[in-house]
């Protein structure tokens, strides 16, 4: 009996991994779809309208496409760093997933390090765009790979310490416990701003970024710093297409293009989700209870949590995609000043502000 | 053998192998990846011994700051050097190589003679810590804090000061040179 146990034990656990990778997948199906209709509706366009009705069937078609392509490694290229590289950048990123949340009792892998879990895990991605760069043997590719890595080694100080500061008011690492803290599940009292007990109320003003106003401004450092580190505009001089061709990804091909895009996309919706559960309230309803109208109560559960995590996910994902195609792309020196002399200071002075607020009100 | 076990045994077999190919390695650039592996089980070997702390700070220090930088430096090189780094003898053990082997084999049997004297299992801490042990679901952060403000305060505080040191003078050297 104990071996059978175990063994649903394992199969549980790889079936969670196959859903999560099949999740990541699908996203990124719809995330190209997404970005190529928000863009054509930014820039007065249609966008794609040809493969099945309003072009949905685009994306499908484009992996089909990229599946049948050949395999080109350059002559010159280092063939073992060229060909690990996309599995590395797209294995650090999922693997991000298995600390996160989905519902007040639905997590991969609880553990008590989950924050740390995934800042960590992150990080590893900067090695795989350097193999990437390396392996390439090409100019353009270098070049793209080391802007990349100063740029996400930059930023992420501003973003640890706007994280540290969400910490310090859940006094938390497991990022289960600090959704359940911002919503009517905790068993803590909660301060709308400081004042307001929100216990029973929940919803929105229970979210971390309202009960402790300054988390807005840490949030707003968070999801600049998150943008920058998934290479996106306006943060995108890793692959800016007047200077280097396409960056670091210039010499893949077929299916390997594609783990590379996989890991982008996957990546913009871990960083979404990893600030959605540190900032905007995880899994928990946006509705509050308003006297015997107990909205938060009945818009809580299993179900409901995967509803509200996906829908504010998406809509930080579809904010990351407007800024993309609204704002020009930042000077390498813009973008350092901005990380070292107005990010990381105004992430300091939040991390200050989150001690005196968990000291004197909270 | 039970499965963490022989998870265990295969994490050990990948550090060790992995830093074996580090030093033995003529390329490298490839042996500065192949220590990225050996890094990252290291890290895997830490969580088994219930250190996720740990782990996690070896992620995010020697993964995400040390070895980046590494290869920064490497790739910055040029490339002509880094494939033909001097002609050297092609024989596994040279004459020239023979001090470094008496250094390095002394220091193994130096190495093991400490520990043989040492008697791990006799010693009074260990044999009187049998029922203080870690479970796997322990929250280790806790601990680490307040040792860190407590006991260790000072320490602590001497590596802060030593690391805004190294801060401010990386940051001496990258500024301009002010014309006069």
């Amino acid at each position: 009996m104990a071996q059978i146990s175990e063994l649903n034990f394992f199969v549980t656990y790889i079936l969670v991994a196959i859903l999560l990778f099949s999740f990541t997948a699908l996203f990124a199906l719809f995330a190209v779809y997404a970005e190529r209709k928000v863009s054509a509706f930014i820039q007065d366009r249609l966008g794609p309208m040809e493969t099945g009705k309003f072009g949905s069937l685009q994306t499908l078609a484009d992996i089909l496409k990229m599946l049948q392509k050949e395999f080109i490694i350059p002559r010159a290229a280092d063939k073992v760093l060229f060909v690990v590289a996309p599995v590395i950048i797209f294995i650090s990123v999922y693997m991000g997933f298995a600390s996160l949340p989905w519902a007040p009792d639905l997590i991969p892998s609880k553990i008590n390090l989950g924050v740390f879990y995934v800042f960590a895990i992150v990080s590893v991605e900067s090695v795989g765009i350097l193999m990437a760069g390396w392996g390439s043997n090409n100019k353009y590719s270098l070049l793209g790979a080391l802007r990349s890595v100063a740029q996400v080694v930059s930023y992420e100080i501003p973003a640890g310490i706007a994280i540290i500061s969400a910490v310090m008011i859940s006094q938390s690492l497991d990022l289960q416990e600090v959704s359940r803290l911002q919503g009517i599940l905790t068993d803590q009292t909660t301060k709308f701003f400081g004042f307001w007990d929100v216990t029973k109320v929940g919803g929105i003003f229970a979210w971390n970024i309202f009960q402790a106003p300054h988390l807005i401004i840490a949030y707003v450092i968070y999801f600049i710093a998150s943008l920058a580190e998934c290479n996106r505009a306006p943060f995108d001089i890793p692959e800016a297409e007047s200077e280097l061709v396409s960056g670091f990804h210039t010499e893949y091909t077929g299916i390997r293009f594609a783990f590379v895009f996989l890991g982008e996309y996957s990546m913009m919706f871990l960083v979404g989700m990893f600030g959605v559960l540190l900032f905007l309230g995880g899994w928990n309803t946006p509705l509050p209870n308003i006297g015997s109208v107990t909205l938060a109560d009945w818009t809580t559960g299993t179900a409901w949590g995967i509803i509200w995590i996906v829908a504010k996910v998406l809509l930080v994902v579809f904010v990351q995609m407007w800024i993309r195609w609204t704002l020009p792309r930042l000077r390498v020196d813009q973008l350092m000043d901005l990380c070292w002399k107005v990010l990381t200071p105004l992430a300091f002075l939040c991390m200050l502000i989150s001690g005196v607020w968990r000291l004197l009100v909270m | 053998m039970n499965l963490e076990q022989v998870v265990f045994y295969v994490f050990a077999a990948v550090v060790l192998s992995s830093a074996l190919l580090v030093v033995v390695s003529r390329n490298l650039v490839r042996s500065i990846f192949l220590f990225f592996i050996t890094l990252f089980s290291m890290a895997g070997v830490f969580v088994f011994a219930l250190a996720d702390f740990v782990a996690l700070t070896q992620l995010v220090i020697y993964v995400g700051g040390v070895l980046v930088l590494m290869i920064f430096a490497f790739l910055l090189s040029n490339k002509h050097i880094l494939d033909n780094p001097e002609s050297l003898k092609t024989k596994l053990f040279g004459f020239h190589n023979l001090p470094a082997i008496l250094v390095a084999f002394l220091f193994f049997g130096i190495l093991l003679w400490c520990i043989s004297l040492a008697q791990i299992d006799q010693l009074a801490w260990i044999q009187g810590s049998a029922g203080n042990t870690l479970e796997v679901t322990d929250n280790t952060i806790h601990n680490i804090g307040i040792t860190l403000m407590t006991k260790y305060l000072l320490p602590f505080e001497v590596v802060s000061i030593f690391l805004l040191m190294a801060l401010v003078g990386a940051a001496h050297l990258a500024r301009k040179e002010r014309k006069p």
